[in-house]
């Protein structure tokens, strides 16, 4: 059995957000991080939330937690009130070190996920929580790559096999892995086009940069698109932690 | 990181058997924990100088240069030093009780729990009613300034529209804070950024101006025109302008690694807005003299910068003082539904009073509670009883504070461990504390009456509704 990967699931406690269906299977080998929050207006004081809220959400919380203890996972919960969303989730995967962010959509029983494959960057992590997720299960996993212009057969071979290789290692069963390679193409649009036929996407998290300032990172654009659910694998985190 | 413990175990239960929330676990850079919740620290140093700078900074500017100089002339100047004196012997002790127990409640929490709940209650209840006058102070500046654009619109009107556009912009700001749920942080930053820009601008052009360099000619003046008691009293007026900082010490417990944001979000906010004042009102005396300043009342900023660069420069002060105004009373309203909140925390007020709203998620009944009362305040149209009233209650809670920190540090409970800690104790807090209660005797005797009306209410709501309440850490 190869170690849990801890996989953030949040949830919005208080808006209806709940945990849909399958997810509790999908992640059932995971370490499961689940935080459930609340993001209140800044005219509000997080006590006072709190103070009328915590019953409820705590409540809530207790459900999902033994949601995914039922099917085997180890679960861990944290419930925060908070101003900030954002901050929270990126604070919560910091100190759980989670390898990898659940965007949280219905499924069905999973059969078959697609990872997308990037670049060499983050392979050893994207290896580990696919293995660690998908290895004890009868999933199949096809590695999909998009080819740039400038990228040649032979180095998407080395960068698929490496991965394979690594799978393998992990102990996914070499019949369960396929690859995929596709060229000339916008890698966003050919990757929701690719999970259309498939019941989760891995993929890793996107170094912020300008266009991701002003799009959005493409994981949450995939997640936006593709209506299953989406596992962003986070990178390395920093070695010491750049504060404010 | 930092692992405080806010070890104070609150007790007992008021006239509705309600008892005070338990404290927290654990404050951290963070968070606060509780047992199994934690709370989310959002501000960051930015948030924190902006709430500060941005509350302070609409009155002193806008409103007060034509009222400080019509009292004391060109010593004005010093009126306004000397405030920032004071709030600076405050602000400094505030540092060190808020790196302590960086908890929402700001002034409120460090004296009932430093110093025991009849002094919280008073401070709190007080603290609350403070804010409102001040909210109502900066909504009839905003009704001056708005007035002033008709004016410059040769628009006429049959009767002065001050109280009025005070009230409306009351209303919509209550109503925009119960429903609005889009991040105003953000704006409220802008905003501050704006502001600082465009007096920055304006005052560099002054100066050189007052000092010669384009070719201006400056009125010599009698610095002490009017003598010194004046500048006392004037000191005791414009106080108003340095409340700001507290409100920083109100959303304690959302500031990010508060033992490092609050010190240098409140000591930097009274250090800059006191340089803007001084310069302010320099520069205003020396366009006019003292005596046609004070002629014209609440707006002579605008008046000023007509002087200085003709309409544009008029235009743009008057966009900048409503700006400045409207943020200040939205932050002011703000901080008065915080204080509502630790009060109702602490079981000094109905739990009811802090209820989140279930569609907006906003503290309806506390905004509410703020809201309504400010209207009738503004209705008054009283600039100066509404502006001392305000600073009288505000330098009550300052004294305390200061009181609170020698108690604090005299006993050393072991849970009192602030990591900031004030330099030159005890002479410092001690000097904080005799010039809060100092500048209080220089006030109007109707303001001192109100003031001392309000606490005796809020000590006798205490007695009635949570006498039995003990907030008082273990000293």
């Amino acid at each position: 059995m190869t170690d849990r990967p801890s996989v953030l699931v949040p949830i919005r406690v208080l808006e209806g957000e709940s945990v849909p269906e399958g997810v509790p299977e999908l992640l059932a080998d995971a370490h499961v991080v689940l935080l459930g929050y609340h993001v209140i207006p800044e005219q509000t004081a997080t006590g006072q939330a709190q103070m009328q809220f915590e019953e409820r959400a705590n409540e809530r919380l207790d459900d999902y937690a033994s949601m995914f203890e039922e099917v085997g996972a180890t679960v861990e919960r944290r419930l925060v009130f908070t101003h900030d969303g954002q901050k929270t989730i990126d604070r919560t995967i910091a100190e759980h070190d989670c390898m990898a962010v659940l965007v949280p959509n219905a499924t069905r029983s999973v059969e078959d996920v697609l990872v997308a494959v990037r670049g060499t960057v983050g392979i050893d992590r994207l290896a580990r929580v696919v293995a660690g997720v998908f290895a004890e299960t009868d999933v199949s996993v096809t590695l999909y790559h998009v080819a740039e212009t400038d990228e040649s057969d032979g180095d998407v071979e080395t960068l698929l096999e490496g991965l394979d290789e690594r799978l393998e290692e992990l102990g996914v069963e070499p019949s369960a892995i396929e690859t995929r390679v596709e060229r000339d193409r916008d890698a966003l649009d050919a990757i929701v086009e690719a999970a259309d036929e498939f019941d989760a996407v891995v993929m890793g998290e996107t170094d912020p940069s300008l266009t991701t300032f002003v799009f959005g990172m493409p994981a949450d654009q995939v997640a936006d698109r593709f209506l299953g659910p989406v596992l962003v694998v986070q990178r390395e985190p920093a070695s010491s932690a750049t504060e404010e | 990181m930092a692992d405080e413990r806010a070890d104070v175990e609150p007790a007992g239960r008021n006239v509705a058997g309600e008892a005070p929330a338990t404290e927290p676990k654990a404050v951290t850079d963070d968070t606060t924990v509780h047992d199994d919740v934690e709370l989310e620290r959002t501000i960051g140093l930015v948030g924190g100088l902006a709430i500060g700078i941005g509350t302070m900074i609409g009155a002193g500017i806008f409103v007060f240069p034509g009222l400080a100089a019509a009292n004391a002339g060109l010593a004005a100047t010093l009126s306004f030093a000397i405030g920032g004196v004071i709030a600076l012997l405050v602000a400094l002790p505030t540092s060190e009780l808020a790196t302590a127990m960086p908890r929402s409640g700001g002034g409120y929490y460090f004296i009932s729990r430093g110093m025991g709940t009849a002094y919280g209650a008073i401070v709190g209840l007080g603290l609350w009613l403070g804010l409102m006058f001040a909210s109502a102070f900066y909504l009839v500046g905003l009704g001056h300034y708005a007035s002033a654009v008709f004016a410059e619109l040769g628009v006429a009107l049959p009767v002065s529209p001050v109280i009025g556009i005070g009230l409306l912009f009351g209303a919509g700001l209550t109503a925009l804070s119960i429903g609005g749920t889009e991040n105003t942080a953000s704006l409220q930053n802008a905003v501050v950024g704006i502001l600082l820009v465009v007096l920055t601008a304006f005052l560099s052009y002054g100066v050189l101006d007052a000092v010669g360099v384009f070719g201006g000619e400056s009125v010599p003046e009698t610095f002490f025109a009017r003598g010194y008691f004046p500048v006392l009293t004037t000191a005791a007026l414009v106080f108003t302008s340095y409340l700001g900082f507290a409100q920083v010490a109100t959303v304690a417990g959302e500031i990010k690694r508060p033992g490092r944001n609050l010190p240098l979000a409140m000591v930097g906010s009274v250090v800059v807005v006191t340089v803007f004042y001084v310069v302010t009102i320099f520069v205003a005396t020396s366009a006019f003299g003292a005596e046609r300043l004070g002629q014209f009342g609440e707006t002579a900023m605008v008046e000023v910068a007509r002087e200085f660069l003709g309409v544009p420069g008029a235009i743009a002060i008057l966009g900048a003082g409503l700006l400045a105004t409207f943020s200040s009373a939205n932050a002011s309203i703000l901080s008065a539904s915080r204080a509502v909140y630790a009060l109702s925390r602490d079981a000094l007020l109905p739990r009811k009073a802090s209820e989140v709203n279930l569609r907006y998620g906003t503290p309806h009944v506390a905004l509410l509670s703020a809201g309504g009362p400010i209207l009738v305040l503004v209705a008054t149209g009283q600039v100066e009883l509404l502006a001392e009233v305000a600073s009288f209650l505000h330098l009550i809670m300052y004294g305390l504070m200061c009181v609170a920190l020698i108690v604090l540090r005299r006993r050393d409970p072991p849970w009192y461990a602030p990591s900031y800690r004030v330099p030159g104790y005890p002479v410092v807090p001690a000097a904080g504390a005799l010039a809060s209660f100092g500048l209080i005797a220089f006030m109007q005797p109707a303001s001192i009456g109100v003031g001392i009306v309000v606490m005796a209410g809020s000590y006798l709501w205490y007695r009635y509704y949570a006498g039995d309440v003990d907030l008082k850490g273990d000293i």
